[in-house]
Order: structure tokens, then C-alpha cells, then sequence
């Protein structure tokens, strides 16, 4: 009989290897642009497809700094003023799951909706 | 406004505050000097600053992803250095004392990494509102409330482990440290995730209709014990082996202190 400890383990284990084979499945990644102008997210809403990594491309055109964050996509980053930056998000249940520039949360806000 | 300047501040300041407040609270209930705090924070701030100047040129490291690497670096660095911590503390009051001011420069080390990562993205965020001066007064206003909130909370846990006898504060303080370190490895698996150098996964629980990450009390066990409502396997995995490797140091420390006691009684 099985401990339930190496139960457990076993089955992070399973996980492991099967989100390993995913990622390695999904070699090229769909990259998604993103653009925040006037502390506003351009578009405020993308689609992405479900089960997929993606990554995601934003743009910060305004002069001062804000951070994407996301509690529901689990992602935190500083963009400085006028930079790019690289966020990988996915992959995803199919829902909506929204963002925010947590320097600006009063107009800066998106959702990302996974189908 | 001033609310979310109030947020923003204190999320960064509590765990940086927590950590602080347990560990000046174990140099306290050990009889160290409490005075590295100062020029700890010192240097911290000062890497703060550094950080924030070299953070668009750093962000543009490893395919734009340097940003998490380093960060998640810093954090994995505070795991080690507090496992050290916790294996020094237990040491300290064995007959062969190792100098405490090992143990210093080692919780000194762990608060000054610390304030970099927090302190970096305070900056930032202030920073940002310096050209728009009544704006800029209110986000400083905002930022003074919350770092004093999160100061409080410091002062509080450390009066508390300061209050208990010398068994119970090291018990208490090194379990929190503890949790503290799982947290810190935890986050840095998630920022490796999100720069795509380690495997994603769905979430194993969502637990965020149960304790919403954004409450009062998910923030305050996010810094506390690195509560995640959505965490993926991965993270479990490194929380948890965390701090099933901690327990081992402690067994060892604990070993150790054992069989040098006998040595000195032969």
C-alpha cells in the first residue's frame, strides 16, 4: 500500500512531467502586443487561446513607470517609462482574467480572455 | 489616490517589515547587539536606489526577462541566508559558541536584500509622481501611512516574540522565519515561471473565493507565509520541500549543539 506521502509526490511528479511535455509541444509561443498609453491598457481586452502558453508583449508609451499585475493570472512586473516588457502568461482554463497597472488602478485596467 | 499609495506602500513594507521584526526579536532573545539594523538598512537603501537606476537596463537581460531572474535570485539568496540563520541561532549558547558576529552578518546580509527588492519598486512608484506635485504630496502622504502600518505590524510581532520566555521566542521566531523562507522560494519559482525558465502549470487549488489574495488577511499571509489562492505545483513542491530542508538544518543544529555539549562534558 501506498503512503499517502509518496502519493502526493508521485503525483506532483505526474504534473511536472506533464506540463514539461506541454511546454515542449508549444515551442513557438503566440505573443500577444499590449500598449498602455495615458495610463489606459491599448486594447483593454485580448483573447488568448486556452491550455496555451503565451506571451505577452507590453508596451509602456508614457513617460512615468507602472506595474502589470494580475492576481488572478498570478504575475507581478515594473515597467519603466517608455520600455517594453516581456511577461509569459498560460497556460490558461478558458475565462476572463483581469489585469491592472498597479500605479494607475483607476484607469489602467484589462482582462485577458481565454477561449 | 491616497488609498492605493497606502496599499501599494505597505504590501512592500510588511515583508520586509516581518522579516526584520523577527529577526532583530532572535538577536534580542540571543543578547546580541541590535545596532546592524541600522547600517543593514542602510545598505539596503542604498541598493534600493542602485536597483532602480539599473532596473531598464537589467529588465533587458536573458530576452527581457531580467527582471524576474534577478529578482527571484535575491530571493532565493534570503532562503539560503536564513536557513544559515536558523542553523546559527540554534548554535548560539552551545559551549562552543560560534561568534555572533557571524550570525550578525548573516541576518544583516538577509535584511539588506530584503529592503532592496522591496524598497526598489517604492522608489520606482514615488518616483514616477515627482513632476506632478499635488499628486506627488498625496502619494507620499499615502506611502508614509502605509510604510507606518507596516512598521506597526513589525513592531508588534517583534514585542510579542520579545515577551515570550527564551524557548518559546527562538520556537516562534525561527517557525515564522521558517514560513518566511517558504514564502520567499515559493515566489521565486513563480517569477521563474513567468519568465518561461521554468515549466507553467495550472493551479493544483484555487482558493480564492475561500481567501481572495487581495483581502486584508491574503495580504497579510502572502508576506506572512507566502499565501498564493491559485498556486501551481511547482511552488507547493519548492514551499514545501523548503521547508522540510529547514527542518533538517534545525535537526542538525540541534545534533550538533547535542554532541558538543557531551565533548565538554568528557
Amino acid at each position: 500500500m501506498m503512503s499517502r506521502t509518496s502519493r502526493l509526490s508521485l503525483q506532483i511528479l505526474m504534473l511536472l512531467v506533464f506540463s514539461l511535455d506541454a511546454v515542449s509541444v508549444l515551442a513557438d509561443k503566440p505573443v500577444v502586443e499590449l500598449e498602455i498609453r495615458d495610463h489606459l491598457f491599448w486594447p483593454s481586452e485580448v483573447v488568448v487561446p486556452a491550455n496555451t502558453k503565451v506571451k505577452l508583449m507590453v508596451y509602456n508609451r508614457d513617460p512615468t513607470s507602472e506595474e502589470f499585475e494580475s492576481y488572478e493570472l498570478n504575475r507581478e512586473k515594473v515597467i519603466m517609462g517608455n520600455q517594453k516588457a516581456v511577461i509569459f502568461i498560460g497556460p490558461l482554463l478558458p475565462g476572463a482574467y483581469p489585469f491592472f497597472g498597479e500605479f494607475h488602478p483607476e484607469t489602467a485596467q484589462g482582462r485577458v480572455i481565454v477561449e | 489616490m491616497l488609498l492605493n499609495s497606502v496599499i501599494i506602500v505597505l504590501r512592500e513594507v510588511l515583508e520586509a517589515s516581518l522579516l526584520i521584526s523577527i529577526l532583530l526579536a532572535l538577536s534580542g532573545a540571543l543578547g546580541m547587539s541590535r545596532r546592524w539594523i541600522v547600517w543593514s538598512l542602510g545598505f539596503g537603501l542604498i541598493g534600493a536606489i542602485i536597483y532602480s537606476f539599473g532596473v531598464t537596463v537589467i529588465s533587458d537581460w536573458f530576452d527581457g526577462v531580467g527582471q524576474e531572474v534577478t529578482s527571484a535570485v535575491m530571493q532565493i539568496l534570503i532562503y539560503w541566508l536564513l536557513l544559515a540563520a536558523t542553523f546559527l541561532v540554534l548554535q548560539k549558547h552551545g559551549v562552543h559558541q560560534l561568534s555572533d558576529k557571524l550570525t550578525i552578518l548573516v541576518m544583516a546580509a538577509t535584511v539588506a536584500l530584503a529592503f532592496v527588492r522591496e524598497g526598489f519598486e517604492i522608489l520606482v512608484y514615488i518616483y514616477g509622481f515627482s513632476n506632478e506635485l499635488p499628486r506627488f504630496m498625496s502619494i507620499l502622504t499615502g506611502a508614509v501611512i502605509g510604510a507606518s502600518i507596516g512598521i506597526s505590524i513589525g513592531a508588534l510581532i517583534y514585542y510579542f516574540v520579545r515577551s515570550l520566555s527564551y524557548w518559546q521566542s527562538l520556537l516562534v521566531g525561527l517557525s515564522l522565519l521558517a514560513l518566511v523562507a517558504a514564502g520567499m522560494l515559493s515566489q521565486a519559482v513563480l517569477l521563474l515561471i513567468q519568465a518561461d525558465w521554468l515549466p507553467s502549470q495550472l493551479p493544483i487549488w484555487d482558493s480564492s473565493g475561500w481567501l481572495s489574495e487581495t483581502s486584508v488577511t491574503g495580504q497579510l499571509l502572502y508576506a506572512l507565509i507566502g499565501y498564493e489562492a491559485t498556486p501551481s505545483a511547482l511552488q507547493a513542491a519548492f514551499y514545501f520541500g523548503g521547508l522540510m530542508l529547514l527542518l533538517i538544518v534545525v535537526a542538525i543544529a540541534i545534533k550538533v549543539r547535542r554532541q558538543r555539549g557531551c565533548e565538554s562534558h568528557i
